[in-house]
């Protein structure tokens, strides 16, 4: 095989490595939100059980708690199919992180603004809504950029779990013929085509908003 | 099948065998990441074209999954006769994905050093080299404690990674144990909280250091 005919095989399996980003951002979104602005506003005990939530995500590795939800949950009654485990996993991962750039970006509101609603007589979820998301989510775009770039290298991964996925198919190529060199190589390549975009994009972002680097520290 | 709590306690001790493994391969791929990544960031700062070219190549390494760098030392190298044990395979491809990152956060340091540090040390007559040195980057090493902290947080929770090409870590262990007894759950969840153990503890010795080193400074 010539190395396009690689890289054509290799993006054979784009369209599972896809699916595992769009569902795991259907998991990831919304626990950053929630879980950020929970971690934002609760106090005490509540605190504590939320910060525990974001912390088990964010603290144990990605690849063990894949690994341990597709062994280890049978056991226990509970059986998903591959991908479920996969968009669950690797969404909550990097919503752990994602949550803490919600929180972050809460907090690094000018508390003018709050102050602002509260005198216009808006309700505090009217303001939460309307005046500090808007503003936060302006001001985390970099960091978003970073962490789903995060979660598509992550999902290498769900090779691991029988998924075929691009580097699924890249090993699957590598079974048939002895060419290390131009399949690794286009493996890397296949990546960085999808991945690079989405850096361009993120730089451009950050220097509009002029926020430092995210909070994402790699898989 | 249920979860053998007996089994898993049992277990644990052989588990823990693969410990010193673990964090061996944590350390020394920490270390080799900040060295790398602070070997890009000066030569990308050593002139135009290199530092485009250094550009590249950290952008490469960070858009570019680490299983997959993995498989590519691990099968590319053998093909041009360099056969290393994989445990060193596995320390190189930790050190060079989180070079990537360093960089970066060494790019923050330095550039938040004073522009008057580099004229004085000219000024006094130092080389280039030894600016860097005994100037910049001992200034910059306080800037970025907590960042490069992180990051070596990130190394450790990267550490079972090396699983896939057989270096008897933690998570390796833990498939022996699981191949030869048929039961995953149990050795999987027992390496789990160990892991999520080891990683919040030293999380916090890293936010333990973070003050400290503020408190220094502000003294």
């Amino acid at each position: 095989m010539s190395f396009p005919e690689i890289l054509v095989g290799i993006f054979e399996g784009f369209r599972i490595t896809a699916a595992v980003v769009f569902y795991g951002l259907l998991f990831a979104v919304p626990f950053a939100l929630v879980f950020g602005i929970l971690q934002h506003f609760t106090r005490g005990i509540l605190r504590f059980l939320v910060t525990a939530v974001i912390e088990f995500w964010r603290s144990s590795p990605v690849i063990i708690l894949l690994f341990v939800f597709y062994y280890a949950l049978p056991i226990f009654g509970v059986v998903m199919s591959a991908m479920t485990v996969s968009a669950l996993v690797l969404g909550l991962n990097i919503g752990g992180y994602g949550s803490q750039a919600v929180r972050a970006a809460l907090q690094a509101l000018d508390p003018g603004q709050v102050e602002a609603g509260l005198a216009l007589g808006l309700r505090r979820s009217r303001i939460l809504l309307l005046i500090e998301l808007p503003q936060a989510i302006a001001m985390m775009m970099p960091t978003l950029m970073n962490l789903v770039i995060q979660l598509v290298k992550g999902t290498a991964l769900v090779s691991l779990v029988t998924l075929g996925d691009m580097t699924f198919r890249a090993k699957e190529i590598a079974q048939i013929e002895y060419n290390p060199v131009g399949i690794y190589s286009g493996l890397l390549l296949a990546y960085f085509i999808v991945c690079y975009p989405v850096t361009v994009i993120g730089r451009w972002l950050e220097r509009r908003v002029g926020v430092g680097e995210g909070q994402a520290h790699g898989l | 099948m249920d979860f053998n709590h007996a089994f898993a306690i049992e277990i644990v001790p052989t588990i823990l065998q693969a410990l010193h493994t673990t964090l061996l391969v944590a350390v020394l791929s920490s270390i080799g990441a900040a060295a790398i990544g602070f070997t890009l960031e000066v030569t990308r700062r050593s002139g135009r074209l290199a530092g485009y070219a250094m550009r590249f190549v950290i952008d490469f390494i960070r858009s570019t999954p680490v299983l997959a760098q993995l498989y590519f030392l691990f099968f590319v190298l053998p093909f041009y006769g360099i056969t290393l044990p994989a445990m060193v395979v596995g320390v190189l491809g930790l050190s060079i994905y989180y070079s990537g990152y360093l960089a970066e956060v060494f790019k923050a340091g330095i550039d938040a050093i004073h522009r008057g540090q580099w004229d004085a040390a000219k000024a006094l007559g130092l080389s280039g080299f030894d600016t860097i040195i005994f100037v910049i980057a001992p200034q910059m090493l306080r800037n970025i404690a907590a960042p490069m902290g992180n990051y070596f947080v990130s190394v450790l929770k990267a550490t079972p990674y090396l699983a896939v090409i057989a270096v008897p870590e933690m998570l390796g262990s833990g498939f022996d144990i699981a191949s030869d007894t048929f039961r995953y759950a149990e050795p999987l969840v027992v390496v789990g909280i160990i892991f999520l153990f080891l990683a919040i503890s030293i999380a916090q010795l890293v936010r333990l250091l973070e003050t400290r080193l503020n408190a220094a400074h502000n003294r």
